[in-house]
């Protein structure tokens, strides 16, 4: 069985960012990158599809970015991934969410995989959408928002996490493109013997020139920073005190004690 | 008059050719005993533990013979000793007695066991008995009467007393039936200088001249019996540490306290890191677990034992033995448990008063590396996310990197990215980078170097987690990549002298650092400023306040600094309320080992311990100077209930309030 397991290099969330000089982006100086946290839901559970099944699973661990993002590729290899296929491009973010599922297709075509997980989202651009278009564009069937996932042969049984607390349970056949949540599983801490041997593992890097297809279908006008409208306030002190002070921000600026 | 006795009086020369004949078998016994435990010593790793010979001779001298360690502890340590000495005379003794009546005077007519020599040896050895007999009763009356808590007694005790008891009782009876027979009457004046062996004499002397010699001759052969007896159980009961303890001062480690071997990440044939299995022990680990006597110090000083939680390192090490020697192919992660291994602080305390000289600490963090870095283990969710959090930030709060210098905003300080000249580069670690109490300790900090003319630079956002709690968690890993960021910086900047405030970060960069190539002086900012309030170029105005001072493991036992926080103190007015359990004997705040950064789950808060013993001083103050012993007892303040009593400040915070204009 291939897997092929397609993940993003995100900024920390805790990072202070700025707008870039294009105003469309933002800018990545003084930003720490790590994995993007809903890919790590999927490697793991590429990971747990092999030890299910053993060592006829093959997982192929992508990456469309700069060189920075061979960090993400291989956090995924120490994690269980055995081969990682690098999509150079510097400006990952000038793609809209059509185009990198049209790279990633591009590349995926002719590989027979069998399956492809990601992650539900990215936590930069948060467009939830690659993984469905991907799965369109290969003609497989597809699942999102995952928050539990069962292989039996061909067979696929996942809970899919819909709104207001539901969940849907879906069967279907391979192949498929799933999409993880947070709650599918808990992400192991690679091991050190892992981490040195993904040192070691295949990583082919390619122009994403190579895979260029179809043009954007969206384009980011503009990206600005949220306008600060209210701010947040700490009381201290004695607890009386703090009290009578909360109560009287409380008729003063809301409704809830009139 | 020349004094001395017949050797063999009454049993007749006849019993050397049998009594060597045991003897040699003693031997043999004794031997195979001890090579039958070595063959398991070799199956831990290699571990060089000769170097720097006469240090280790003079350490066994010291801690052996003259029991210096033994004696740290006063009742228990002085009993043993006295009942060690006296032991060791007699067995001087019976060696100097084979010499003259088995070698030299067969041999070459040569006696010398006569005389005054002789009344000196007569009263030495007769004394010698009864010191090491009362010794013994001492310590039957703690044993079995007093029953010191913790303290187990094993089928060992029993008959290495009852053994040892018999032992003494026979040889003054067979003493005093000797004398009863000779001396008393034929040499009064000689027999004075066997005290004890006239009493049993006095005794004894109604009896019958033949049943004396009757009685002399079947508890001669009792008595040697009983010795040989002993000497043979020597390897296979606790006795052996008659041999082992003392060895072990001759193997100690003699690096700096607090190394640990650095692990080469780049060992191409390694496929195991830590320690799981007993072949990844070295053998001195197996060791020490022989060397061990069961004094229970060390768990009588665990602030993890005194805090019901299941570490107890004494139990740890004698684990390790029982793994070793019992049960060789079990885990011995699985062994000791994993509660046990992530609830030790690394405060040192264990391995400071062992009288053996055996290594607590270390066993703990290898198998700790095992379960981080073989199995991706972690003591708990929040540690894991901290973990993740440095390999991401560079600090365990997960706060952007980027904002890691603004503590320093509008301070006269020097980043070192922008260039420029520094006296020294202070370090501000994780904790006065992020932690909103302790970034005023760094601020005072720079503001105290500033009233001293020190001109300061710092990383700022170059600066990562110096990676010691990570490191102490078992993650070599992670330790070692931040640890490689923050050297190239130091080096690229030509730093010459780094200060810290933080004690753990101290420790790191002064001394683990060396293995991975930083070689710069790093002071810790107690003996910094306290230089600086000595040499008169920091000047405070004196205003008396009452205290009481916690000494960090890391600064303390680790370091042996105590007086300098305490000098600044005293230059700043301060009186101070020492707590009972201070300096060597410091307790720990709890957050050491990478503590501060996991839920204590188990057992009582140990930050509470400590903040309780602090506020039994009736100072108002407890002063630390340690950014975790800050934060744990902080939380220890509030979560204790303390907060109308008692107050806990950095040492830092007392100095700027009393900078002199």
């Amino acid at each position: 069985m291939k897997i092929l397991v397609c993940v993003k290099q995100v900024p920390d969330m805790e990072s202070r960012f700025k707008v870039n000089s294009e105003g469309v982006w933002y800018d990545e100086k003084d930003l720490a990158f790590k994995l993007n946290e809903y890919d790590e839901f999927a490697l793991e559970q590429a990971v747990r599809v092999k030890e299910q099944l053993g060592n006829t699973v093959d997982i192929t661990v992508l990456s469309i970015g700069p060189d920075r993002v061979v960090e993400a590729i291989k956090k995924g290899l120490a994690m269980g991934g055995d081969r990682g296929i690098h999509i150079k491009d510097d400006h990952p973010w000038q793609k809209d969410p059509w185009q990198i599922a049209s790279v990633i297709a591009a590349f995926a075509r002719d590989k027979n995989f069998d399956l492809v997980f990601t992650g539900l989202q990215s936590q930069d651009r948060g467009s939830a959408q690659v993984g469905g278009i991907l799965a369109e564009l290969l003609g497989f069937a597809c699942a999102t928002t995952l928050v539990a996932f069962e292989l039996n042969g061909d067979l696929v049984t996942v809970r899919q996490e819909l709104d207001g607390g539901m969940c849907a349970i879906l069967k279907f056949k391979l192949p498929a493109v799933v999409t993880c949540q947070m709650g599918l599983n808990t992400p192991r801490y690679p091991t050190l013997p892992n981490i040195m041997k993904a040192r070691q593992k295949e990583l082919l890097a390619f122009p994403v020139t190579n895979f260029i297809g179809p043009k954007n279908l969206a384009a980011t006008e503009r990206m600005y920073l949220p306008e600060k409208k209210g701010h947040g306030l700490v009381l201290e002190g004695d607890v009386n005190e703090v009290a009578d002070r909360l109560v009287g921000v409380l008729k003063e600026k809301t409704t809830v004690l009139r | 008059m020349n004094y001395t006795r017949e050797f063999y009086w009454n049993v007749g020369h006849g019993v050397v050719i049998p009594m060597f004949t045991f003897t040699a078998i003693t031997a043999a016994i004794l031997i195979y005993g001890f090579i039958r435990r070595i063959r398991i010593y070799r199956m831990g790793k290699p571990l060089p533990r000769l170097d720097h010979l006469p240090t280790r001779i003079f350490r066994l001298i010291n801690r052996g013979l003259v029991q210096l360690r033994v004696m740290i502890v006063k009742a228990p340590g002085i009993t043993h000793a006295l009942q060690f000495w006296g032991m060791l005379l007699l067995l001087v003794g019976t060696i100097i007695v084979m010499i003259q009546v088995d070698f030299t005077q067969p041999l070459f007519n040569l006696k010398f066991i006569h005389g005054t020599f002789y009344l000196v040896f007569s009263l030495t050895l007769d004394i010698a008995g009864a010191v090491v007999a009362v010794m013994l009763a001492g310590f039957l009356v703690r044993r079995f009467i007093y029953k010191p808590k913790g303290l187990a007694t094993i089928r060992d005790d029993y008959i290495i007393y009852g053994t040892l008891f018999a032992i003494l009782v026979t040889a003054y009876l067979i003493e005093g039936a000797r004398m009863a027979v000779t001396e008393i009457n034929q040499d009064p004046y000689l027999a004075m200088f066997s005290p004890v062996g006239l009493l049993v004499a006095h005794l004894l002397s109604g009896l019958s001249e033949s049943t004396l010699r009757e009685m002399h001759k079947i508890l001669w052969w009792v008595h040697f019996f009983l010795a040989v007896g002993l000497i043979a159980a020597i390897p296979f009961t606790k006795l052996r540490h008659l041999f082992t303890t003392p060895i072990n001062y001759l193997f100690a480690d003699l690096r700096e306290k607090g190394s640990l071997a650095t692990i080469n990440l780049e060992a191409a044939d390694v496929d195991n890191f830590g320690v799981a299995r007993l072949a990844d022990l070295t053998w001195k680990d197996i060791f020490d677990a022989d060397a061990c006597t069961s004094c229970k110090r060390c768990q009588d000083r665990c602030p993890a034992w005194a805090t019901d939680k299941p570490l107890s390192p004494m139990k740890v090490v004698q684990q390790i033995g029982e793994v070793a020697f019992f049960h060789p192919e079990a885990n011995l992660i699985d062994t000791v448990t994993r509660d046990v291994l992530w609830a030790c602080t690394t405060c040192y305390a264990c391995q400071e008063i062992c009288p053996a000289d055996i290594e607590h600490v270390n066993k703990i963090l290898e198998m700790r590396r095992n379960l981080v870095l073989m199995q991706g283990e972690f003591p708990g969710n929040e540690v894991m996310t901290a973990v993740n959090n440095t390999e991401v930030n560079g600090n365990p709060f997960g706060l952007a990197f980027a904002s890691r210098g603004d503590w320093a905003n509008g301070l006269d300080v020097q980043r070192m990215a922008d260039g420029g000249a520094v006296d020294i580069l202070y370090f501000a670690g994780c904790y006065a980078s992020f932690d909103k109490r302790n970034q005023e300790v760094a601020r005072n900090f720079i503001k105290i170097c500033n009233a001293a003319g020190v001109k300061v630079g710092i990383l700022g956002k170059e600066e990562k987690c110096c990676g010691e709690p990570e490191r102490k968690l078992g993650n070599e890993y992670v330790y070692q990549t931040v640890a490689a960021e923050n050297i190239k910086k130091i080096k690229g900047y030509g730093v010459k002298k780094i200060v810290t405030t933080c004690p753990h970060c101290f420790n790191t960069l002064g001394r683990d650092y060396k293995d991975l190539g930083l070689d710069v002086e790093v002071e810790h900012y107690s003996t910094f400023l306290n230089r600086l309030i000595g040499e008169g170029t920091l000047r405070l105005n004196q205003q008396t306040f009452d205290c009481t001072y916690h000494d960090s493991c890391y600064i303390g036992r680790y370091k042996g600094i105590y007086q300098e926080p305490r000098n600044i103190l005293h230059s700043a007015g301060g009186s101070i309320m020492e707590m009972a359990k201070k300096e060597e004997n410091s307790f720990c705040c709890g957050g050491g080992g990478g503590r501060v950064l996991a839920e204590e789950k188990l057992g009582r808060r140990i930050n509470v311990e400590r903040v309780k013993m602090a506020q039994a001083t009736g100072a108002p103050l407890m002063v630390s100077n340690c950014p975790f012993c800050l934060t744990m007892f902080e939380d220890g303040i509030k979560t204790g209930g303390f907060q109308e009593k008692l107050r806990v400040r950095d040492l830092s915070e007392i100095i700027v309030e009393r900078i002199a204009s």
